[in-house]
């Protein structure tokens, strides 16, 4: 399915860090490594998924591909350039091609705006995507395109339900006329009904506009429904990649396993067959990572080798890769065996 | 169909006289721009030993009803209007606060959300949890300390022993729920309501939560309110569900037999806006609109603006819950096109 076409967005080695500070003084005594040689490519046109816990590291590696916070090292390569390099004119060209959705919709709009001031803004920092003179309509236009009234253009955000709030942070990221879009959680504040009418309109608008999404999420079922790719994360490195296809009906990592069978279907007994893996424990702190595998303290697979080497993440079957010491083959991972500590 | 012939049976023993009954509880809120009814004529049954899921989104009622149910409604802009809240064959409403401030604890209790806004930031935990063995049961500090590791240890907390002395800040979300769980748990209630217990938890740490919710209840044959927004988190525990639905109830009965005839639109909306796990990835078909405002409700039935099946009878008259034709008798629904809603489900 990959097909030979160069990578809208392509990840490599990419490590992002912060400093820990001491409360006096604030020197700075140790650092967290939240995101620890991520590499991956996403296609034009495609969505790439990127679950993980709180703490997996996830939001650090959005926030540094849209350039809020800087890497250690590494590469994100964007439409064949390289974004950390980008200065002036060229990274305010890269800049408006990305743009991100935020999950709380209550906190990401101005409050003091009007909707209309919300959306334009971004041409008034952007000149030239839409002439000054266009921008009522464009305003109207945009409203229409995620589903809101174009005569309510001139309300507040409180005036607005917490989807329809969201559908205008969709409708703001649109303004730019992004190629790239990054979701970070963009669906997980609302109720499930608007959940799903917001998914919906994420569909549309890709096929519409041919959006290339990467599409952050913890809830694996909406992942599932939106992602072709998806890429799991712990503590900052990627245990498990692959296709849709390939990650949920035959997930080999531990750890995907485990997250797997925790979702609550709501017909449990019309799936007999599903593993109950119930996790021991926390995902321990990025302060201080486990040494060899960092998933170790928690799988009951652990030997003593996963605590002195780290497992590389290797092709296991047609692009679908795991980071794990005792893999299983893909093949036989869907009859695994019923494991419950 | 024989109705009663579909659920298999359970296990349990038929329940007697139901340990909570709730009978036509109305709650309100005044703001500013009006009185709005949060709770509106709810009645609920639980028995001894059984689980009660009460599922609905945000505005539905769900946690005012919660709120009420453990005297806790926020006055005074908040009141419970009327109804009956008979809880062991005493009617909580007719005697003074006071005497369900007394069985809370000892016979009711309740778990939140939030469990670092519901801990005392600078009290160790083991002197939060062990406070209700001094003040209750009048143990000795010693004695608290015990009691209070015992409990962390059988909520499943590590090295209960010496994490004793920790404050809240120093345990994770999971762990802080379990602390929770513990202090809910100490005086042995005989019936827990946990609202929304494991919304602000990771996913693997939710399962974790979950088991133990039925490990314990399990142990102590507690009766257990669940409420929660997700459908199929309450699958793995509840015996019933109870739908709401801008404060009114919409559906109601043993969960599996809700949720494979499903007899409400709304709850056919909100079971089709989950996306599967597995099978096909179809186009998901959501509720249109968004829940009504409070103080503007529509006429006649409050799910109407957004329902398909909706008629003039619809917006002429409220309906009432009632049996679902060709279900059994405890399947409820209110609405008045559940036979057309459940055909509908089967020949879909």
């Amino acid at each position: 399915m990959a097909g030979p076409a160069d990578p809208l967005l392509s990840v490599r080695d990419l490590y992002t860090s912060f400093p820990i500070r001491s409360a006096f003084l604030r020197r700075e005594v140790g650092r967290v490594q939240a995101v620890s040689g991520v590499s991956f490519e996403l296609a034009a046109g495609r969505t790439l998924g990127v679950v993980g816990e709180s703490g997996s590291g996830k939001t650090t590696l959005a926030r540094t591909i849209i350039g809020l916070e800087r890497p250690e090292s590494g590469r994100v390569v964007f439409d064949g350039r390289d974004l950390p390099d980008l200065s002036g004119a060229e990274l305010r060209r890269a800049r408006r091609q990305i743009q991100m959705i935020f999950q709380d919709p209550y906190a990401a709009l101005n409050p003091r705006l009007t909707v209309a001031q919300i959306i334009s803004e971004a041409w008034a920092i952007h000149p030239g995507v839409v002439p000054r003179g266009r921008w009522t309509a464009e305003v109207k236009d945009l409203l229409a395109r995620v589903g809101l009234n174009p005569d309510h253009a001139d309300r507040y955000p409180h005036q607005f339900s917490g989807g329809q709030r969201q559908r205008v942070g969709i409708a703001r990221a649109l303004a730019l006329r992004p190629r790239l879009v990054i979701c970070d959680e963009a669906v997980s504040a609302l109720d499930v009904s608007v959940q799903a009418q917001v998914l919906n309109l994420l569909v549309d608008l890709q096929a519409d506009l041919g959006l290339t999404y990467l599409f952050i999420a913890h809830d694996l079922s909406v992942v599932r429904h939106i992602s072709d790719e998806v890429v799991v994360m712990y503590l900052g490195k990627v245990v498990e990649t692959g296709t849709v296809a390939q990650m949920f009906t035959a997930p080999v990592h531990p750890y995907t396993q485990a997250l797997l069978s925790a979702v609550p279907v709501p017909r449990p007994w019309a799936a007999p067959h599903r593993q109950q893996v119930v996790l021991a424990g926390d995902i321990p702190s990025p302060m201080s990572p486990p040494s060899g595998c960092r998933f170790r303290t928690r799988c009951w697979k652990a030997q003593q080798q996963c605590a002195a080497a780290e497992p590389a993440l290797v092709d296991r079957l047609a692009g679908h890769r795991s980071a794990c010491h005792f893999p299983e083959l893909p093949a036989r991972a869907r009859t695994a065996a019923v494991v419950r500590p | 169909m024989d109705g009663t012939a579909i659920l298999p049976a359970t296990g349990r023993p038929a329940p007697s006289r139901p340990l909570l009954s709730v009978q036509d509880l109305t709650v309100q809120f005044g703001t500013r721009a009006g009185t709005i009814t949060a709770v509106d004529r709810v009645s609920l049954d639980v028995a001894e030993g059984e689980t009660l899921a009460v599922l609905g989104e945000t505005g539905s009622g769900k946690s005012a009803l919660a709120q009420a149910l453990m005297g806790l409604v926020p006055g005074p802009a908040g009141r419970v209007v009327s109804g009956r809240i008979n809880y062991d064959g005493t009617d909580l409403l007719a005697r003074p606060r006071s005497y369900t401030r007394r069985l809370c604890g000892t016979e009711l209790a309740m778990v939140f959300q939030d469990p670092l806004s519901s801990l005392n930031p600078v009290l160790r935990v083991g002197v939060q949890i062990g406070e209700l063995f001094r003040r209750r049961r009048g143990a000795s500090r010693a004695e608290a300390r015990r009691k209070a590791i015992e409990l962390m240890e059988r909520v499943g907390i590590p090295a209960a022993a010496r994490r004793v002395d920790d404050y809240p800040h120093q345990f994770s979300g999971g762990m802080r729920q379990r602390v929770m769980i513990a202090m809910a748990l100490a005086l042995r209630p005989r019936l827990l309501i946990a609202d929304e217990p494991t919304t602000a938890l990771d996913v693997t740490v939710q399962a974790q939560i979950m088991q133990l919710l039925a490990d314990l209840k399990a142990e102590h044959r507690m009766s257990l309110i669940l409420i929660s927004h997700d459908l199929g988190l309450v699958a793995g525990v509840a015996d019933r569900v109870m739908l709401m639905y801008a404060g009114r109830v919409v559906e109601t009965g043993e969960l599996r037999e809700v949720y494979q005839t499903l007899a409400h639109p709304y709850t056919r909306g909100l079971m089709a806006s989950i996306p599967g796990l597995a099978g096909p990835r179809e186009r998901l078909t959501p509720i249109t609109g968004s829940p009504p405002d409070l103080l503007r409700l529509p006429s006649g039935c409050r799910f109407r603006p957004r329902c398909g099946f909706a008629t003039e009878a619809c917006r002429a008259s409220q309906p009432d819950l009632l049996p679902v034709p060709t279900g059994p008798e405890s399947h409820r629904a209110a609405c008045h096109h559940a036979e057309e809603v459940v055909a509908d489900g089967r020949s879909g």
